[in-house]
């Protein structure tokens, strides 16, 4: 296999790399700027540095409720999602049954599916069946809706599993529960994790189900940012933005950090 | 033996009847509103008065607001819907009776809003915030600093604002103010009527700088464009920004549009909600909302307790001689709604 450092030989790779870089994070870094904005708007110039939004937040009830419903939501579907896709992949890969593609699409299905549809089908089915609106009926939705998005990464990895691992854990008495344990989930861990990982975000990103689907007092954190629209988006928005970018790349970081030590 | 038993269970049945409608009476208030448009202090205040807390949850259009309650999803107490809104609620029966005409703070309600179009005699709405659509410009830049006080100006714009104009990106709000322009009803179905309305739109395009409801006190404020079609509340805010900012009430037509609170059906809490919708007719709490949001309320006394720079600002306290020119949103049908439908998607090609 060639290495990677033969892609820099095109010309224009690197410049090109940079531009979709910066095209990605400008936003971003300008969005945590503006937090510390000490004007009325998201939308304005910049007006001399404050804190005063961090302030805010805090003593915004509604928000602060919004954004503990969003990451127990997230948390929760994130569990159940990956667990339930780790065995979908664990059934799905390397094995030839009728049905299979069908059964495949079906997992896919609320990729596909437009999100306003997907809404609008779970809430009626939930008055249909008389399940209460509530923070239950969201982290429901959620959990069903983040398995693919689980899926994909983890199934990918077992493909790329070498059989042989298995057959041989077999030949030494493991049996298949073993077998699953010690050989073939820690191989997998990072297919899971990063399965895990998008199904977090895509959680935690979404609005149009969470508003279908949620009672009162379930509010998230993007549906409670998307209602500010016709009244005007406060910095408060861009310091509560910056607060949950320093709480999930921390976790990231220290990752990263203490892997290579203990590398 | 059994006869004490027989006894015992008979005295029980009266105290399980009465114990379920005492549980259901829970001190809990769920709000569905727009996000940043009720006070969370008065809404503390509520709390601290009553001893009901409030839960409040957010929409971004009443349109999203009205499908999720179509589809059945709910346990909402109070509902936000601007009237046309309203009506389409009351139509479909989506709304409780809460008779608010006798209510005991009702008699505070400014005319007209104590019998609007949409809902007769309040049978089911109490008003929240009202607000009006206008032409808001830099006076800076005309010499002068005065314009006509009409539409003429923002669809045949003079030179000093040709290419430096924002619209709102609302279908009702642009082709209402057309409407008036020429005359036409606000209602209007008639496909020649429709035709004149496109046509002074589609000459108007060149001059218009962008096309867009949101961020408009911001667009306004910083000098992005010298005219804008604005709401009067984001007026006020921009005016903070930029002082020499104007807002005109045009002659032919103003669209007054009211935000109004209400009580879904299949509400857990009603008594809870009623108690609510009259204690935001206490001219005490409807200022300190419009304080909040800067728009106008419906409430007589409570000019009292307005904000000066609100009280002083003739974009939300409408002077006496402009009222006249307030044309109410109507809920126009479908053949009108088409027909806006087929301008607004010719006029955005």
């Amino acid at each position: 296999m060639k290495g990677a450092g033969d892609l820099w030989r095109f010309r224009g790779a690197r410049a090109v790399a940079y531009a979709v870089l910066l095209y990605l994070y400008i936003p971003i870094i300008v969005l945590v700027i503006l937090s510390f904005s000490a004007g009325d708007s998201s939308l304005a110039r910049w007006e001399g540095f404050s804190t005063r939004w961090y302030g805010v937040i805090v003593e915004d009830g509604d928000m602060m409720r919004s954004v503990r419903n969003s990451l127990l939501v997230a948390l929760v579907a994130m569990t159940v999602g990956t667990a339930i896709a780790t065995m979908a992949a664990l059934a799905t890969a390397r094995t030839r049954f009728r049905g299979q593609s069908a059964v495949e699409a079906l997992i896919g299905l609320p990729l596909i599916v437009p999100d306003i549809v997907a809404a609008i089908a779970i809430l009626l089915f939930f008055v249909m069946v008389g399940i209460e609106l509530g923070v239950t009926s969201l982290m429901l939705a959620h959990s069903v809706f983040t398995i693919p998005l689980a899926y994909l990464p983890i199934r990918a990895r077992l493909e790329g599993l070498d059989p042989a691992l298995a057959e041989a854990a077999a030949d030494l008495y493991a049996n298949p529960w073993a077998s699953f344990r010690r050989v073939v989930l820690p191989l997998i861990w990072p297919g899971i994790a990063s399965g895990a990982m998008l199904a977090f975000i895509g959680s935690l990103g979404d609005v149009v189900i969470s508003y279908f689907v949620s009672g009162p007092g379930a509010t998230t954190l993007p549906v409670y940012v998307f209602s500010m629209v016709r009244v005007g988006v406060t910095p408060a928005v861009n310091a509560i933005s910056t607060l949950l970018i320093a709480a999930s790349v921390t976790p990231l970081v220290l990752s990263y950090l203490l892997g290579r030590r203990f590398r | 033996m059994r006869r004490i038993i027989l006894a015992l269970a008979a005295s029980a049945l009266p105290s399980l009847a009465l114990a379920p409608p005492a549980a259901a009476q829970s001190k809990e208030l769920h709000l569905f509103n727009w996000s940043n448009y009720m006070p969370p202090d008065l809404l503390k205040r509520f709390e601290a008065e009553t001893g009901i807390k409030v839960t409040l949850d957010t929409y971004d259009t009443n349109e999203s607001m009205l499908a999720k309650l179509q589809a059945g999803g709910g346990g909402y107490d109070v509902v936000v819907p601007t009237g046309p809104t309203v009506q389409q609620m009351i139509r479909d029966g989506l709304l409780l009776k809460v008779d608010a005409a006798h209510m005991p703070n009702f008699k505070n309600v400014r005319k007209p809003f104590d019998n609007p179009d949409f809902d007769p005699g309040r049978a089911y709405t109490v008003p929240y915030m009202w607000g009006t659509t206008g032409i808001a410009y830099d006076s800076a830049k005309v010499p002068g600093g005065k314009i006509e006080d009409s539409w003429k100006e923002l669809f045949e714009p003079r030179k000093e604002f040709y290419g430096n104009i924002a619209m709102l990106k609302d279908m009702g709000e642009v082709f209402t103010a057309a409407a008036y322009y020429l005359g036409f009803d606000q209602c209007t179905s008639k496909p020649e009527e429709g035709q004149k309305i496109l046509e002074l739109l589609e000459k108007q395009k060149p001059a218009v700088k962008v096309y867009n409801a949101e961020g408009s006190a911001d667009r306004m404020g910083n000098g992005e464009v010298a005219m804008h079609l604005m709401w009067n509340g984001a007026f006020h805010r921009a005016h903070k920004k930029l002082k020499t900012a104007v807002y005109i009430y045009p002659r032919e037509g103003v669209n007054l549009w009211g935000d109004n609170l209400a009580v879904p059906k299949g509400a857990k809490n009603v008594e809870n909600a009623k108690l609510f919708l009259n204690w935001m007719m206490d001219p005490k709490n409807a200022a300190e909302a419009s304080n909040f949001t800067a728009y106008n309320n419906a409430i007589a006394g409570s000019d009292a307790y307005l904000d000066p720079s609100l009280r002083e600002d003739p974009a939300v306290n409408t002077p006496d001689d402009m009222v006249s020119r307030f044309r109410p949103l109507r809920d126009c049908g479908k053949a009108a709604l088409d027909l806006r439908q087929k301008v607004w998607t010719r006029l955005l090609r």
